[in-house]
């Protein structure tokens, strides 16, 4: 298969996925007296009870111990920002056909290109977090690591990987809706399997091997590695998940792809 | 010359699988290989036509005949169980008046997306919004959420888009009857300034309008093409099959 496909394909409905992107963040506060500052206010009300909850006696994981609690409160931030973007998308997903399935029955409109639109809208949202999330480690550490400049060598993957997550759910979704119920279920059992409110180095050593199967629990560990602890990600754990995170995302959409003009006669 | 032709069906047909029990779906899934689950339903059977650059084709039939499906399937949103379609140039397809839209955006936001989907670069949309409010006159409601739309407005606006969107084929579905009579008359002067470039399909059951507008007249029956030709002669036929058989029944597909 053509590596560059799916690019292509994005590419030549960037106009659609542009407008469509649009729509949906002008949508999304649109009626509300605060309008944007909603999409601040919930991140930064967020990390200020994480920061006020851990610096007064809650238990404190040992590898956060010796660490200030500010920091520890910044670190579950980060594992929060990497499993909402995922959840979100693995909720909204299954019944993203459905949604749609006036405009994809009664015109032709390329339904891969949904994947694109509700991957980026929730990319700008964890972004807004991650702007909260660098002011906030700016005033309690009064410095930025170094290696947040990396950020992007990671951030590039996890998306891939949440496109092809989105496109294998929307696939799964359109046959039958227990997916989403399925979903419902299942995410907040994957939350625990996330290192967000603990590090992977407090697992024991002979169960860390299953956790790292979960990717995105990996992207939480890099991202931390990159944004607090401020330095490199082990470099087998990255390109594992890399790896993982590229065959994720081009099986997806050639699974997608392959079922595309069945969803039509199904949603 | 071949290239002239503009849409190809050879020897198209259809099958919807139905399936008696919700759960029927998801056994064809998993166990159907060895037992089928559903029985199939041909909407069309086999149709086979071909158009030329520049022709004003009208479709005619009865109420599940096939017209919609047989559109969707040229239209490349469905694919047929069988057989080939062939279209050359880009294609607009009016289905569903204002199926695309999204209720909340305002008429201006809802032509941006619908052009976006056919295939328009946003620059080009944005310099055509005056024309396209223009064509739809829905004067100061291009400004406002769809949701307070009249119906014949949201037609409107949706047939604009569909316009202003510089298509080779035109694939309109019973959409011609939306309007007043100041749009229709548009319409139709659209429609005509439109086939001197472009290449026309129209699903209609108003006939007198088809005799006038087409070139010539497909009418389908059970899945099938039952005649092919010139309007009035089509149409003649196709009235007396109705008054010999008004009740015609979709049951006998079923």
């Amino acid at each position: 298969m053509n590596l560059l496909k799916p690019f292509l394909n994005a590419w030549q409905y960037r106009e659609l996925i542009r407008a469509v992107v649009r729509r949906e963040l002008a949508v999304r506060f649109r009626g509300t007296i605060l309008g944007w500052v909603w999409a601040i206010f919930g991140p930064l009300v967020m990390l200020s009870a994480y920061t006020v909850i851990f610096s007064h006696a809650v238990g404190v994981p040992a590898s956060a111990k010796g660490a200030s609690f500010g920091s520890y409160a910044l670190s579950i931030f980060v594992g929060l920002i990497v499993f909402n973007l995922f959840s979100e998308l693995a909720y909204r997903a299954p019944s993203l056909l459905h949604e749609h399935a006036g405009v994809i029955k009664k015109s032709i409109f390329p339904s891969e290109t949904l994947a694109w639109t509700a991957t980026i809208r929730a990319t700008v949202y964890a972004l807004i977090s991650l702007g909260v999330l660098l002011i906030f480690e700016l005033l309690l550490t009064f410095r930025l690591p170094l290696a947040s400049l990396l950020l992007p060598v990671i951030a590039v993957p996890f998306f891939l990987f949440l496109l092809g997550t989105c496109w294998f759910l929307m696939a799964l979704g359109s046959f039958t809706r227990d997916v989403a119920h399925l979903m419902i279920s299942i995410v907040p059992v994957l939350m625990f399997a996330t290192p967000i409110f603990y590090s992977i180095d407090d697992v024991p050593p002979h169960l860390r091997i299953y956790l790292h199967l979960n990717l995105v629990g990996n992207y939480v560990e890099m991202a931390r590695d990159l944004l607090i602890l401020g330095r490199c990600p082990d470099l087998l754990l990255f390109s594992a998940t890399v790896l993982a995170s590229l065959a994720a995302f081009f099986f997806a959409y050639r699974f997608f792809m392959q079922y595309k003009a069945v969803f039509v006669d199904v949603i | 010359m071949s290239s002239d032709i503009v849409i190809n069906c050879d020897r198209v047909g259809k099958a919807y699988q139905l399936y008696m029990h919700r759960n029927d779906q998801l056994k064809q899934a998993l166990l159907g290989h060895w037992k089928q689950f559903y029985h199939q339903h041909w909407v069309l059977r086999d149709i086979s036509f071909k158009v030329r650059r520049g022709e004003r084709i009208g479709i005619i039939g009865r109420n599940g005949a096939g017209k919609t499906t047989l559109l969707q399937v040229i239209c490349g949103i469905t694919l047929p169980t069988h057989g080939k379609v062939k279209v050359e140039g880009r294609v607009a397809p009016i289905l569903a008046l204002g199926a695309g839209f999204d209720h909340e955006l305002t008429g201006r936001e809802n032509a941006l997306i619908g052009g976006a989907i056919l295939g328009m670069r946003r620059a080009t949309v944005e310099a055509r919004l005056a024309a396209i409010a223009e064509f739809a006159s829905i004067g100061e409601f291009f400004n406002q959420p769809v949701k307070l739309y009249s119906s014949g407005m949201t037609s409107r606006l949706a047939f604009a888009v569909c316009a202003h969107a510089d298509a080779d084929i035109l694939i309109i579905d019973e959409a011609l009857s939306v309007g007043d009579e100041a749009f229709v008359s548009k319409c139709d002067a659209f429609i005509e300034n439109f086939a001197k470039h472009g290449t026309l399909l129209v699903v209609s059951h108003d006939l007198s309008t088809l005799s006038t507008l087409c070139d010539r007249v497909i009418w389908i029956e059970n899945g099938l093409v039952r005649g092919l030709g010139p309007p009035d002669e089509i149409i003649l036929h196709y009235r007396r099959s109705i008054e010999e058989n008004p009740e015609a029944a979709l049951a006998e597909t079923l």
